[in-house]
């Protein structure tokens, strides 16, 4: 029923599917696969063949028998070759189907891989802009559906195309007028298809807008549960649910009715070959044109004709399914790649960082309007700025999240995109408020930070965090595995992990993008310790709410609107801009019985 | 197969199970109206054979098709509305028996992640219920009912021929039955080879940044492709059992057609069956087994349709708590535990608690994270229900309101705020479904929200969220508190912000929480000294019990867990990163 539906859907996701840019991806993920088809092909057309040469048995067998022939050695001999060509058809099928899977399995394993590997060379920042969710989603989820269609497309679309067209050129040949007068019941059944399209325009565009409408109402209901049942308000918002979900059956059932007549009339006219041939095969026996015995043979023809396409129609809408997905996962595959050469071209002297007249657009507004600045290496600099001033796209530009769409970032003298990612990860370490722990023991997660570290440089750095302590405290002590997020482990506790594992990698430049604002308040001040020591001696680019944290800091910088309004120490930018010191008074009065 | 059929014409309601079984017996009338090509075939090969060719059999071949086409035609019409009905409002009443439920679900079950898995399965899983899970459990109901019913008809013209067809029928669907057994022997290996592919690739997609940040792509520990190369050999695997297992059906069905075509020949032969009905044999052997066919096809989504009933019926099977009672609207606000115990996953979270809150009085929490403090204030509002002990709300134990008369009474700020996809007015209103645009407007105010809502391109009728405006963590706290000065509810219930506010956003968040909690019982999670020491009454929690009770200056003379809170505190706030 679904089926048919989703058939007058097919013109206009038919176009995904052969949309240049999904189907040069999908031919890129068949890589290494290729043989694997061209196999499948192949097995399907010979089972096709053995089919085709049971037809021919058949044919023998009833002229004989309908001849007059009464010897039942001659029919047991002809049936045991009618059985043989069976088993010969059935086991090509089943090979040429396996082949197919079996590619089609390698082709799904292709674009897990090559969308993962992807995700590592994309700017973090478009990474980051859906949730993992979204990624699992089509990494996991919807890249799997693409299978019962992709392994079966090839050889039952070989098998009932090639054996349609094959069987109809056998018909042809013993009478070609019979063999045409069989297709009469296609042009009925397309009239037919032809008239019910006609509503599809009206119908289909409401079932798509309240299938949405019903999801939106479902995600409002139960996502917003807790605010629903807090403001007493359940029972209005269940009936708007109620009504959505009624709606949303209604408007298919509705369709279904309108399409009803011409759709089941369709699907019964279009297995009707007997319709013409019958008739027609009557008329040329009576005036001597055909043989009745052929005629016997051609009706028991028929019924390998027509209806294996009617079998072949019913993959159209998962084909178009499958465009869908695929197209979902160009939309990844076709994300820019950060623009980093694979070696350095080469190395930085030091570790200051320039930013020259540096513009960045994000999601067509440009956000940063020439930024330059200078940080010394070894100081400690602080953005500053009211919220969406652009702050945090700096430090995540700095961070190397996105490339820059004009200017230059350099580091130590060098142009970041003349390095490569590798490169540039030795020397800066990005610490954020998230930071995730891998499922693998303590004692592995701190070492990500340098590949190859001893236990005791894995303990130092922890004792410098302030970490080693609770850990030896759990159960495991440093063997304890870590769960996925960091399931068993509290904020805090987390974050000094991940504070520890940032020091063993060292690196000279350090960016804390609002790593201080923490999602466990109680443990903030170990935090801030672990971060002190973190930092020592570095080039430091830090990112704080709390302009108290920042006041020492060599350098502030003060972001407005996209641009760099004022820089200096906290004293010259309490006597210069007015806009820093109206932050500092709001700070400094939403603070003033804290300490 | 069974067992998925069993547990699919369950989990229908009443009327539909009724319009599905119709539609199946009506499919038996279908089945004799395709048949009918057969006696059209016989009227002209039975005149072949005995020499009387006429022209008469070209009209009745006509007329004999033309009949089947439009006897078909209106018996599909009929099963297909009576699927589609049956099919979308099975899929609608799910939908709205899961929402029902969640009604009755504490508050507190759900997470984000179990709220998300909710509705993925109310709007996707139930989608293709609706659509894959009834095609396939109605092709598979059709294709044995057809095929019973033209091997039964076949007994009027030949026993034994018949039999022959009986026999391989019933091995046929037997099969099928041992195909999903042995799938799912096969079925605990892929699925653990699923589940480690799926945990590796969250994991990577999570880690991504620190997979980036310290240089692992490719090393051993992130390395995700070797699981992905397993599982897609284990699902190979489960083809290759499946396909194996297609093949013997598929040759069966063929080879019992050669079967009964030499028997017909040979009884033909014998004498006793006319040419006419051995030659119809030999046809209607071609074409008896298509139905099966459509049965094997069809089975293989089993496993899929399970599942989905399954998740369906998990959701369902979320703990719920009775939310009916009187509506009861308390004298006066004083707030009460008595020896509260309550446990989560089996782990004591909250042991033998008590206390007092006062109308109008400040209470504040303050312990360690994961001590149970943020337990405590969801079960005074009865986010859950406590597992011994009691709650009561001006003397009336809570589980004695109804849940909606309980609810007038509590506010909530929470640090994660829920808007709905909706105007800003409406998400305001929300507070007060009644409420006119100048209440709305009024509430903005005393929020701190009016300025910002002014400035947004449609003002208060700007959309929320997707497709509409974005707008900042403070700024959504601050909808979120206009939205609870508008219910005006005596006590409020206070998670304290503290993380992504900037310094203007502070001050303004601080004006609304003022705003909102004047003359009100504040209960609230502290994190700020300055808050707490304005406390009536602060309760220290450790470990799920109140460690120490009193006032600020009352538990910094104590020396205990509260002065080495207030030390720390103050040592975070003066916090500097810098030289030296």
């Amino acid at each position: 029923m679904k089926k048919e539906q989703n058939s007058r859907q097919n013109t206009a996701t038919m176009q995904s599917v052969l949309n240049r840019n999904s189907f040069h991806w999908l031919w890129h993920f068949t890589e290494g696969k290729r043989g694997t088809y061209l196999l499948s092909i192949i097995l399907a057309l010979l089972g096709v063949a053995c089919m085709l040469l049971v037809y021919v048995c058949l044919a023998a067998l009833i002229r004989e028998l309908i001849g007059g022939n009464r010897d039942m050695d001659f029919y047991v001999q002809r049936g045991t070759q009618i059985g043989i060509l069976w088993i010969l058809r059935y086991v090509f099928h089943g090979l040429s189907t396996y082949s197919s899977h079996s590619a089609t399995f390698g082709l799904i394993g292709n674009g897990r891989k090559l969308m993962l590997k992807k995700l590592n060379t994309m700017p973090l920042g478009a990474v980051q802009d859906h949730s993992s969710g979204e990624y699992k989603n089509i990494i996991c989820d919807r890249i799997e559906q693409v299978e019962p269609t992709l392994a079966h497309v090839t050889p039952e679309f070989t098998a009932n195309i090639i054996g349609a067209i094959a069987m109809f050129i056998y018909m042809m040949n013993i009478d070609w007028r019979v063999g045409l007068w069989q297709l009469i019941c296609i042009p009925a059944g397309f009239i037919a298809f032809s008239i019910m399209m006609v509503s599809t325009p009206k119908y289909y565009p409401a079932t798509i807008e309240k299938t949405k409408a019903l999801n939106a109402v479902a995600v409002e209901y139960i996502g917003g549960i807790e605010v629903i049942k807090a403001f007493g308000q359940s029972k209005t918002s269940y009936g708007k649910f109620v009504k959505a979900a009624k709606e949303g059956a209604d408007c298919f059932i509705d369709w279904m009715k309108k399409e009803n007549f011409w759709q089941n009339f369709g699907m019964a006219c279009f297995p009707a070959t007997l319709l013409g041939l019958l008739p027609s095969g009557v008329i040329y026996c009576l005036n001597g044109s055909l043989d009745p015995a052929n005629l016997i043979v051609l009706i028991i023809l028929s019924f390998g004709t027509v209806a294996p396409l009617v079998t072949v129609f019913t993959y159209m809408d998962d084909i178009s399914k499958v465009g869908e997905i695929i197209s979902d996962m160009a939309d990844v595959m076709d994300e820019a790649d950060l623009k980093r050469p694979e070696t350095s071209r080469q190395l930085p002297k030091d570790h200051g960082i320039t930013l020259n007249n540096v513009h960045f657009t994000y999601k067509d507004k440009e956000v940063l309007h020439g930024i330059s600045m200078e940080l010394k290496s070894g100081t400690v600099n602080a953005l500053v700025g009211p919220s969406g001033s652009g702050k945090s796209t700096i430090a995540r530009l700095i961070a190397s999240l996105w490339d820059v769409n004009d200017g230059e970032i350099m580091i130590g003298g060098v142009n970041v995109k003349d390095m490569s990612l590798e490169e540039y990860n030795r020397h800066v370490a990005y610490v954020s408020q998230e930071n995730y722990l891998f499922d693998q023991t303590v004692m592995d997660n701190i070492r990500m930070g340098r590949e190859g570290a001893t236990d005791e440089e894995v303990i130092a750095a922890a004792k410098a965090c302030g970490c080693h302590d609770f850990i030896m405290s759990l159960e495991k002590g440093y063997q304890t595995i870590c769960g996925g997020s960091g399931g068993h482990l509290s904020g805090g506790e987390r974050q000094r992990i991940s504070i520890a594992r940032a020091m063993l990698k060292d690196a000279p430049i350090v960016i804390l993008d609002e790593a201080t604002s923490y999602t466990d308040p109680e443990s903030e001040a170990v935090i801030q310790s672990a971060l002190s020591r973190l930092t020592a001696g570095k080039t430091l680019i830090v990112i704080a709410h709390r302009l108290s944290t920042i006041a020492d800091a060599d350098r502030i910088f003060l972001i407005h609107d996209g641009k760099v309004e004022a820089q200096g120490t906290q004293e010259e930018l309490l006597t210069t801009s007015p806009l820093y010191r109206s932050m500092w008074e709001s700070h400094v009065s939403a603070r003033k019985e804290e300490a | 197969m069974y067992r998925m059929l069993k547990k699919f014409f369950r989990f229908c309601g009443e009327t539909e199970r009724k319009q599905f079984s119709l539609s199946i017996s009506l499919s038996v009338f279908n089945a004799l109206f395709v048949a009918m090509r057969i006696p059209a075939v016989y009227v002209v090969i039975k005149a072949i054979l005995e020499g009387n060719l006429s022209e008469r059999e070209a009209y009745e071949a006509i007329g004999i098709i033309i009949a089947s086409i439009l006897l078909q035609t209106a018996i599909t019409m009929k099963t297909t509305m009576l699927q589609t009905r049956a099919g979308y409002n099975t899929a609608s009443l799910k939908r709205m028996e899961i929402a029902e439920h969640l009604r009755y679900v504490p508050m507190g079950y759900f997470n984000n992640e179990g709220l998300g898995k909710v509705t993925s399965i109310a709007t996707n899983t139930m989608e293709s219920f609706s659509g894959m899970a009834t095609r396939c459990v109605m092709m598979i109901s059709k294709g044995i009912i057809t095929t019973a019913v033209v091997v039964c008809s076949m007994f009027f013209f030949d026993v034994r021929i018949a039999s022959v067809a009986l026999i391989t029928m019933v091995i046929y669907l037997l099969g099928t039955e041992l195909m999903i057994r042995m799938e799912s022997s096969d079925a605990d290996g892929f699925t653990k080879a699923q589940d480690v592919m799926v945990a590796r690739i969250l994991e990577y997609v999570r880690g991504i940044a620190e997979i980036r940040n310290f240089n692992l792509f490719g090393k051993s520990i992130t390395n995700v492709d070797e699981s992905i190369d397993r599982f897609a050999r284990y699902s190979t695997g489960m083809e290759t059992t499946y396909e194996i297992m297609m093949f013997f059906l598929n040759v069966l069905n063929k080879l019992s057609g050669v079967v009964m075509t030499l028997l017909s020949i040979l009884f033909y032969l014998k004498g006793s069956m006319s040419l006419v009905y051995a030659v119809m044999m030999i046809i209607c052997s071609f074409m008896i087994f298509e139905s099966l066919d459509m049965v094997g096809a069809f089975n293989g989504l089993t496993r899929a349709i399970e599942n989905c009933i399954d998740k369906a019926n998990e959701a369902l099977s979320a703990p719920t708590m009775k939310i009916e009672g009187e509506e009861l609207s308390p004298g006066e606000m004083t707030l009460a535990m008595k020896e509260v115990e309550f446990s989560y996953d089996e782990k004591k979270i909250i042991d033998r608690v008590s206390f007092e809150i006062a109308e109008k009085t400040q209470t504040a929490f303050v312990g360690p994270s994961g001590s149970g403090k943020t337990t405590l204030t969801q079960l005074l509002a009865r986010f859950w229900d406590v597992d011994a002990g009691s709650v009561t709300l001006g003397g009336v134990d809570v589980r004695n309101y109804s849940y909606d008369s309980l609810m007038k009474n509590f506010a909530f700020v929470f640090q994660n705020v829920y808007l709905f996809n909706d105007t800003v007015e409406n998400n305001i209103r929300f507070g007060k479904p009644n409420a006119s645009r100048e209440e709305v407007m009024e509430a903005a105010k005393k929020a701190c929200c009016h300025d910002f809502i002014m400035e947004l391109p449609d003002g208060y009728d700007t959309v929320i969220g997707e497709g509409g405006a974005t707008l900042s963590g403070g700024e959504r706290q601050r909808i979120s508190i206009a939205r609870a000065i508008m219910k005006d509810a005596p006590v409020i219930i206070l998670d304290e912000a503290t993380a992504n506010v900037d310094p203007e956003n502070e001050q303004k968040l601080m004006e609304a929480v003022d705003a909102l909690t004047k003359n009100k019982t504040i209960i609230m999670i502290a994190h700020r000294l300055k808050t707490v020491r304005n406390a009536d009454q602060i309760l220290v929690v450790d470990k799920g019990r109140i460690a120490e009770r009193g006032t600020h200056d009352e538990l910094l003379r104590k020396d205990g867990i509260y002065k080495s809170f207030v030390t720390e505190r103050s040592k975070a706030a003066t916090w500097k990163l810098g030289r030296g």
